[in-house]
């Protein structure tokens, strides 16, 4: 298995919802004008507190000064497994379920805070950049360490870094956040890069005024629901989340969609703000469902964790969430 | 992101004139000469011979983004379409519809998971198996290979899971593919392995260049790189493969998978396709994005693999099929001879032929080849018209020459200007001088007058004393100074008018002039010698001879009337006259006679006049002021004018090694340079690079010209004249201890022969001791009959005793050296004398060391040969 540093230093900032106006700008610019800003990863996720926007350095110039807009202070960096052989068998869990014992749980361990993004094409852990050497001397062992640099992807060495760490003691993870289940069914999915244009005044009006719609719709004031799209262009993949509804509104053909036609639902994690320094919360959920076999995304955002199970799981999800819990206590 | 499509174009695999053009629609065309009856109104030219017919549309597959073109026969005009969301549909063009066709068109190939469809290849061995490349998902595979025969099984999709999938036309779509690879992981482009059907090339998202064995899909050699955007096997080198990204192109080995073998300088824009070209070795066509130009990279003579210190010989240039337009895609044709259909992004099309760079070649013996395309077309050299010998090349000349011996004739020296052809005034010249020369030196090496072979009339004319001699044929008497000198006769004697001894007598020189019909240069040389008389007398004779000038007579009653008053209407009508004369030797005849004593330029710069006899004529007549200044200009003026009768002058020294090389660089004829220079040449003379160079140039040519037997013949001849070129020896015996030759201690010596006589093989068997090696002291081998070391002479063997006997003592003493000499088996590695294992083997067929059963004797092949000395 290798395991690639990507090159992009990335941000992790939240714009308010009422300060949304003030950047649609540069958010556009950003996820439908690609060539016009050398940003390489973008990814703008919509929850009902705020968007939170995930934007390398060259992308987060895109954006104004303002005071909606809060940013972590840590520079992060994403890493990508990538399973290098073609061994693997059609039956084997997808998405953070794959990752989430050698890479989630080590990291977990070695009190390394992550901060998930899984897309429609693959998952990225991004960790701080001062973390880095503590990350490449966990998962040394586990896998092939690989740094991409100006394009190139060239071997990275844990130098000296090897001393002085304490030997983590493996104790189990119990789930100590409050967990929730919005009534509403997710879709992940993608479209071609060149049909983006005759879609992006939906795209739009999806991303930035779905509060209005929200407003005069009425409907969705449905206590279950739950206000969540996810958009990412990341080195020229785009990946989308939305709910079932709002797959309808697009055209045919437009969003790829699976032969099978799954549909996703979510795990919503934490009831006050988690920030960034509490670590093993990922771990705390996707090792259950690893050791389930449940395939799942999961997309942290600037306040909250949310992981996407298919639907016909959610009940085993809980139920085994509910255990873990319950043996936390 | 540009929402247009780019047209691509695609050559039928069968039909060699069809092709399609893809952008949003499948379009087929049909090329055809231009304005022939097959070609319709509507035809689009493509050239100024060709144009295209639209035959057929097909627009029922939006969203392409890959075709590829069914590679069988039949059905004849099947495609697979590569869509945005990922699916493969199989569509037809322009086809009545036969039965196979029909349960093929319109069947789908989906993938589990939508995502774009970068490529499509068919398998080349069997074609249901088609490979698709598709971007990468985080839970799916990106390269699927679909079975097109495969049949839809609708149970194996639960129906409430097809609700997103707009269409459920069953029976048509296949969602089940034969083999999966790369899981999260996008396939940017993808081709099957001509040498093998079961694997495929990769090229992958991960900076990943792939090879999949599909017996065994867990198993792949991948390397990383950026060259990733494109893979295409050379169809001519089935281990070559071209891959690049962004501009640039990396060349791989696949026996070499490690790195790139080496990539092509990088383009400013990126590069869109990227193709080698079918009909051609090792032609590479590349196209970047927005460029009228396509550059072609030549690898035909770049060999592979090669070392890495070898700069590999790509040849580059461009092409600019259409002048303004730019170009959206090219397609070679796949049999036309480097042609190709350009379209640019407006469809216009454009019909092209690469031209083949010319390549010429001459072979070593002046046949004249170039190579254009497929074709190969040979010139030789006409002889039928009327071409003289003369006007041959020298190649030619040098070749007929070294047939005939040339140069080889060491007694009678000026014999090899005959075995030159006789034709050549200057050859003729030369090999007179070096003739001259060699006699002189033999004779001054008997006499020990000057330094050997350092003879030249420069070298020896330096002061002489004077004499006066008089008219010696006419009444009256003269006032011409006449100077002689010993110095001056051993000159004439290099320019062959007199022969060796103390007294001048030109008669001889007269008679052999006379008797070749050189009546007029006979003439001159007697009047030379002021002897009128008998000038007049050869011209006569000349008159008289066979196919003789009767003018002769008319120049000899000129003759006669000479006067020695000095304003007479003879030597008026003469000096003024002479000039009309066509015969150069006549004319300075009369300028001798007609010219003031000690002004002779008339005649000393009558360039038609042999050099040997302008040389002669100036050590009789000129003082020994003028004598050096006038050999000093001939001689500059030969050395210049690469002029091999200055050779004379300057004779087998530097002055005649410069003289020599400005010959060589006018006519190229190293086979005169080195044979002349080895012929007489001081051993300083022969060291000169100069002259060593026209020797292995010589030796080449004869290598080349494949005359292996004239090749040893010069090399023998070489190392009789100049020792220093003699080969060293090439094989030695080398110690079992240290590894040394066992000879190496007398390597110093120039006689390498002397080796052997080390260890026992010299005349004498009693002087040789050494039974060591010289280098380490150890002891040689011992002889496996008689147990002594090897080195102590030989005893007499027992089964050649009777036969020792008899023989006579010449061939005793032969064989007595022989039978000394080392032998071994080179199987067994056992050995000895070699008189011991002669008689060994002669009623033995095992080896003689005990318990060894090799059968030495037999393993050779001349094992079965009778010893000699047995008969």
């Amino acid at each position: 298995m290798e395991l690639h540093i990507l090159e992009h230093s990335l941000k992790v900032a939240s714009i308010a919802k009422e300060g949304i106006q003030i950047c649609t700008h540069g958010l556009i610019k950003l996820a439908f004008l690609p060539s016009k800003t050398r940003c390489k990863f973008f990814s703008l996720t919509e929850t009902p507190e705020d968007y939170t926007i995930i934007v390398d350095e060259d992308g987060f110039k895109e954006l104004p000064e303002s005071e909606y807009l809060s940013v972590a202070d840590a520079t992060w960096l994403a890493l990508n497994v990538v399973s290098g052989g073609g061994s693997a068998t059609s039956s084997q869990p997808i998405g953070v379920t794959k990752i989430a014992k050698s890479v989630i749980a080590p990291l977990a361990d070695h009190n390394i805070s992550v901060f998930m993004l899984s897309t429609y094409q693959t998952d990225f852990i991004l960790v701080r950049e001062r973390d880095l050497p503590m990350v490449m001397h966990t998962l040394s062992s586990e896998f092939t360490l690989l740094r991409v640099v100006n394009g190139e992807t060239v071997a990275a060495n844990s130098t000296g870094v090897t001393n002085g760490f304490v030997k983590p003691k493996l104790v189990p993870r119990p789930i100590i956040h409050p967990l929730s289940s919005p009534s509403n069914m997710f879709c992940v999915t993608s479209l071609d890069p060149d049909t983006l244009p005759s879609v992006a005044t939906l795209l739009m009006d999806v991303m930035f005024y779905s509060g209005g719609a929200k407003e005069t719709g009425g409907q969705s004031e449905d206590s279950g629901h739950i206000r969540f799209f996810s958009f990412s262009l990341i080195e020229g993949y785009i990946s989308l989340v939305m709910d079932e509804q709002t797959t309808q509104r697009f055209p045919n053909n437009v969003l790829f969609t699976s032969a099978s036609g799954e549909l996703w639902k979510m795990v919503r994690i934490g009831g006050q703000p988690l920030g960034f320094d509490e670590c093993g919360i990922v771990a705390q959920i996707s090792e259950p469902l690893a050791t389930a076999d449940i395939p799942a995304y999961y997309i942290s955002t600037f306040k909250f964790d949310h992981a996407l199970v298919p639907e016909e799981n959610i009940q085993s999800v809980i139920g085994a969430l509910r255990t873990n819990e319950s043996t936390g206590q | 992101m540009s929402s247009g499509y780019k047209p691509d174009i695609l050559w039928s695999p069968h039909h060699a004139d069809r092709y399609v053009i893809c952008d949003t629609e499948l379009s087929l065309y049909r090329i055809g000469p231009a304005g022939s009856s097959e070609t319709k109104a509507g035809a689009l030219p493509l050239s100024e011979e060709t144009a295209a017919t639209l035959l057929a549309i097909n627009s029922d597959t939006p969203y392409m983004k890959c075709v590829a073109w069914y590679p069988k026969q039949e059905p004849e005009c099947l495609l697979a379409v590569g869509q945005a969301n990922g699916r493969v549909v199989l569509t037809s063009l322009g086809q009545s519809h036969n039965s196979k066709c029909k349960e093929l068109v319109g069947k789908e190939l989906v993938p589990k998971h939508a995502r774009q469809c970068n490529t499509l290849a068919w398998n080349p061995g069997d074609s249901n198996w088609l490979a698709a490349g598709l971007d990468k998902h985080r839970a799916d595979f990106s390269v699927l290979i679909w079975d097109i025969s495969s049949k839809f099984s609708p149970e194996a999709v639960p129906a409430e899971k097809v609700r997103l999938s707009g269409d459920v036309d069953s029976g048509l779509v296949v969602t089940k593919p034969l083999y999966e690879l790369g899981q999260n992981d996008a396939c940017l482009s993808l081709c099957w392995l001509p040498r093998d059907h079961q694997k495929l090339l990769l090229a992958g998202m991960h900076r990943n260049l792939a090879i999949f064995d599909l017996r065994n899909t867990s198993q792949k050699t991948f390397v990383n790189t950026k060259a990733i955007q494109g893979v295409t096997v050379d169809p001519h080198f089935q281990d070559r493969v071209a891959s690049f990204f962004e501009g640039q192109v990396a060349i791989w080995d696949l026996r070499k998978f490690e790195k790139p073998v080496f990539t092509l300088t990088e383009q400013p824009k990126p590069l869109t396709k990227v193709a080698w070209c079918p009909t051609r070795m090792g032609l590479l066509a590349t196209l970047t994005r927005d460029s009228n130009i396509i550059r072609l990279y030549d690898m035909q003579h770049t060999p592979m693999p090669f070392g890495d210190e070898v700069e590999p010989t790509i040849i580059e240039r461009s092409v600019q099929p259409c002048s303004e337009s730019i170009i959206s895609s090219f397609a070679w044709h796949p049999s036309a001879q480097n042609r190709m259909v350009v379209v640019s992004p407006n469809r216009v099309m454009n019909d092209f032929t690469v031209f083949e760079r010319i390549s010429l070649a001459w072979s070593s013996t002046t046949a004249l080849m170039w190579a254009c395309g497929r074709h190969l077309y040979e010139c030789t050299e006409d002889a039928g018209q009327g071409v003289a010998a003369a006007e041959k090349d020298i190649a030619t000349k040098m070749r007929e020459r070294a047939q005939s011996h040339y140069g080889h004739d060491t007694v009678q020296v000026w014999r090899n200007h005959v075995l030159a052809g006789g034709d050549d005034p200057q050859l003729r010249s030369l090999w007179y001088t070096l003739h001259y020369i060699l006699h002189c030196s033999a004779a001054a090496l008997q006499e020990t007058i000057g330094p050997f072979k350092a003879y030249s009339v420069k070298v020896i004319l330096e002061c002489t004393t004077e004499t006066r001699r008089c008219w010696s044929g006419s009444d009256r008497q003269t006032d011409v100074p006449w100077y002689h000198s010993e110095e001056r006769s051993l000159a004439l004697q290099l320019c062959g008018w007199i022969s060796r001894g103390p007294d001048i007598d030109v008669e001889p020189f007269l008679k052999s002039l006379e008797q070749e019909g050189e009546w007029e240069r006979a003439a001159a040389v007697a009047l030379f010698n002021l002897d009128i008389r008998r000038a007049i007398q050869i011209l006569n004779k000349g008159a008289s001879a066979e196919k003789g000038d009767l003018n002769l007579n008319v120049v000899a009653m000129a003759l006669s009337g000479y006067t020695d008053e000095k304003n007479s209407l003879w030597r008026e009508m003469c000096s003024s006259l002479r000039l009309q004369l066509k015969k150069p030797y006549l004319c300075v005849m009369f300028a001798f006679l007609t010219s003031e004593p000690g002004a002779y330029d008339a005649v000393l710069y009558e360039s038609r006049v042999a050099v040997r006899d302008r040389v002669a004529f100036a050590c009789m007549f000129l003082n020994d002021a003028q004598l050096p200044r006038y050999i000093d200009k001939l001689a500059n003026e030969m050395k210049e004018a690469g002029n091999l009768e200055g050779i004379l002058l300057t004779g087998l020294t530097k002055d005649g090694v410069d003289l020599m090389e400005s010959y060589v660089d006018q006519t190229g004829d190293v086979q005169t340079a080195s044979f002349c220079m080895l012929k007489g040449s001081p051993g300083e003379v022969l060291k000169d690079p100069r002259v060593q160079c026209w020797i292995e140039n010589y030796r080449n040519l004869l290598d080349a010209w494949r005359f292996w037997h004239k090749r040893a013949e010069f090399d023998i001849h070489r190392s009789k004249l100049d020792s220093s070129s003699k080969p060293l020896a090439q094989v030695f015996v080398s110690c079992n201890f240290c590894g040394k030759s066992i000879s190496y201690s007398c390597s110093a010596m120039p006689h390498q022969g002397r080796g052997f006589s080390q260890y026992g093989v010299s005349g004498s068997p009693t002087k040789s001791k050494v039974t060591s090696c010289p280098g380490c002291r150890k002891p040689l081998p011992r002889c496996a009959l008689c147990l002594m070391n090897m080195g102590t002479p030989v005893s007499s063997c027992p089964g050649t005793g009777k036969a020792d006997e008899k023989a006579d003592l010449t061939r005793d003493k032969k064989l007595a050296q022989f039978n000394n000499w080392f032998t071994w088996c080179h199987n067994c590695r056992h050995g000895g004398h070699a008189g011991h294992m002669l008689s060994w083997f002669r009623d033995h067929s095992e080896c003689p060391v005990s318990a060894c059963t090799c059968k030495c004797m037999q393993l050779d092949t001349t094992g079965n040969l009778v010893p000699s000395d047995s008969v």
